[in-house]
């Protein structure tokens, strides 16, 4: 299918050391899957390696996406094509408004090839619109899209922010870093409101297209709010458990020593 | 002596002080002038050139230069009704015939036209020109400006802007050098001279835009009386070289100054801004910020000084420098001084950065659809956004931010 995110036995390396020992995953469309594993365990490096970022160096193995192998892609092709990455530290870029920002964004992602851009740029009150309601779901003060983009953000209004540039791309895949990481429940909720009301108006309006979630957490927290489909397990950078949204919680009950203990005792 | 009014004036290796006195007089200017000239040249010819480090004026030949005998590009941009309130910006030139009292009490008084050989040679040859006064407690929301361009087959401009705030007197003032592309060599040597004048408040802009082939050497200075304010913004885009000596002296009780500096130095050019921040007065306060982008064989230098004088008090001062690295072939060079001959100093701060675009910015912009090069454009015009940001008109921001991008 797809709209299926497919990562085949892949390998990363950063600088000299190894984070990503073959890590095979299938994400389906119209589903959440949670990815959980202790620190350094590989969690982080997959989502950036999904996004394209040119510190990880994929020394084998493949990652598809809408029958594309997207390792040869450039990490704005990639976004084009529908992937969408929440990162945990989003990065600060003084002297570019957020609403600039945005706007730039949302026409590369409507310019078609061998077609003058300013005929497929969204119109500037549609985009302020857009912009004012987008903002008014994530309860996010207005004077916010004339900041430069994260200068100064605390951390909960870059997660915001996050979410409200996912709102707006609409993506088919969302990758979600650790977005829970520095947010109080408030917080949380309005963020897990954010990506769930995402995902129910694909199912509604696009339901060949749905838009599917891997998110990655350390913490069960953020599983109570975004509800997984299916749970994966990172050890060691490798996935070494899957199952249904119950591993989560068993996880949050006896912790990473058992998994690590069971991955052990199975000669893994 | 044969000088015409329009016809050049020999070159310089065989100009003299008569040739300068002859057409003064035929321009009917003052005999106080005439004298000024003629000291200047005499200043001029005797001077050894200066020592600038990382100034090169070798490919300029400036002893073949023909000078202009009177003014050939001084565009001024006002509403003539204005006057009215009694305003006067006009040509230098008109304004040493109609308001000759008040050209002589303050020109040439806050840069000493003997400091060197060129400022000697800018006092010396002076023809384009404005005066701007604005009276006391006159405010003006609508800038001022004044365009100086080099004439086509021209090698050389001296243009002279002489700008007085009376008391609480408040304007936006915006100065534009610009060219095309000269075939030959050109110098360009402006002189600024303002003074501020009690609880005056002034938004500067000074706007270097040459073509290629230009050598810009300028002085410019700002005098600060009690309770005056300025903005001032400097921008380099264009020329060959550039060697600015930019002066500010805080002597007023209470004034104070925020300064911005958007350098961008591309190809061969080689810009160079030397500000002098004189503080002497008692509660002073100054803020500078500025901003370098280097790209291909382009080379900037930063050469500031702030010095906290004797008799000032409670000096606040913060000096912010920030570079970015286009190309490997690209420098940049930054020192900044700071002379401290006083116990009593409120604060003094200074903070730098420099590299090349921060990748993580790249991957971020980027992971959001907009191409790396794109993502490019838009890092490099927020970095002087702050800038073009204190400039006092929206046209001028969109064409210098037009420039910029034009020529990544």
């Amino acid at each position: 299918m797809t709209g299926e995110l497919v990562v085949k036995d892949v390998y990363v390396t950063v600088g000299t050391e190894q984070i990503l020992n073959g890590v095979n995953l299938v994400v389906r469309p119209g589903t959440v899957h949670a990815i959980m594993g202790p620190n350094g365990s590989g969690k982080s490096t997959l989502a950036n390696t999904i996004a394209g970022h040119p510190g990880y160096t994929v020394t084998s193995g493949e990652i598809w996406y809408q029958g594309q192998n997207i390792l040869e892609l450039e990490p704005d092709e990639r976004s084009k094509l529908g992937i969408f990455l929440a990162f945990q530290y989003p990065v600060a870029v003084p002297g570019v408004t957020v609403a600039n920002f945005l706007r730039a964004a949302l026409n590369a992602h409507r310019a078609v090839e061998g077609t003058d851009p300013k005929e497929t740029a969204v119109p500037i009150p549609e985009f302020r619109t857009m912009l004012r309601e987008g903002m008014q779901r994530l309860e996010m003060d207005q004077a916010f899209a004339r900041r430069y983009l994260n200068d100064g953000f605390s951390g909960g209004e870059k997660k915001r922010l996050e979410i409200l540039q996912m709102s707006m791309l609409k993506p088919g895949l969302a990758v979600l870093d650790e977005t829970d990481s520095g947010l109080d429940i408030d917080a949380l909720r309005i963020v897990a409101n954010g990506v769930n009301s995402l995902m129910a108006l694909t199912a509604q309006s696009a339901p060949n297209a749905r838009m599917s979630a891997l998110v990655i957490t350390h913490y069960q927290r953020l599983l109570n709010y975004i509800k997984p489909d299916v749970v994966s397990i990172m050890m060691d950078g490798r996935v070494v458990r899957e199952g249904g949204p119950e591993l989560a919680l068993e996880l949050e009950e006896k912790g990473y020593d058992w998994i690590r203990g069971e991955v052990v005792a199975h000669g893994e | 002596m044969d000088t015409h009014l329009n016809h050049p004036f020999p070159p310089l290796q065989a100009l003299t002080s008569a040739h300068l006195e002859a057409a003064a007089r035929a321009n009917g200017e003052p005999e106080w002038l005439v004298q000024r000239r003629k000291d200047a040249w005499e200043c001029f010819s005797h001077a050894a050139p200066p020592e600038w480090r990382r100034t090169n004026l070798k490919g300029l030949e400036p002893e073949t230069i023909e000078p202009f005998a009177a003014p050939q590009g001084t565009g001024i941009l006002w509403d003539e009704t204005l006057a009215e309130r009694g305003i006067i910006f006009s040509s230098l030139t008109a304004a040493v015939r109609s308001h000759e009292s008040q050209v002589r009490a303050t020109l040439g008084t806050a840069i000493d036209p003997l400091r060197h050989k060129f400022s000697a040679l800018r006092a010396a040859l002076w023809q384009d020109g404005i005066f701007l006064f604005v009276p006391d407690n006159v405010s003006l929301d609508i800038p001022l400006r004044v365009c100086y361009i080099l004439a086509d087959g021209s090698r050389a401009i001296f243009p002279y802007s002489l700008v007085v705030l009376g008391r609480g007197a408040k304007v936006a003032f915006i100065e534009e050098f610009t060219s095309h592309d000269a075939p030959a060599p050109a110098l360009a040597a402006p002189t600024t001279e303002i003074f501020l004048g009690e609880g005056s408040s002034l938004q500067f802009a000074s706007i270097q835009q040459w073509g290629a082939n230009v050598y810009h050497i300028g002085g410019q200075s700002q005098v600060f009386d009690r309770d005056a304010t300025s903005t001032w913004v400097s921008i380099a885009l264009g020329g060959q070289v550039q060697h600015i000596e930019a002066e500010a002296h805080l002597r007023g009780a209470g004034s104070s100054l925020t300064w911005h500096g958007a350098t961008f130095a591309r190809k061969q050019q080689r810009l160079l801004t030397a500000p002098l921040l004189r503080h002497t007065g008692v509660h002073t306060e100054s803020h500078l910020d500025f901003r370098t982008i280097v790209h291909e064989s382009g080379y900037s230098v930063f050469d500031g000084m702030i010095t906290i004088e004797h008799a000032s008090r409670g000096t606040v001062t913060r000096l912010e420098e920030h570079s970015i690295h286009l190309s490997p072939g690209a420098r940049s060079d930054s020192i900044p001084g700071l002379k401290i001959d006083t116990n009593d100093v409120a604060q003094a701060g200074h903070a730098s950065t420099s590299g090349q675009i921060d990748e993580e910015q790249l991957f971020y912009m980027q992971s959001r659809g907009i191409s790396r090069a794109d993502a490019m454009r838009m890092i490099v015009t927020g970095f002087f956004e702050p800038v073009f940001d204190a400039l006092p008109l929206e046209e001028v921001r969109e064409s210098l931010s037009a420039a910029v991008e034009a020529n990544l």
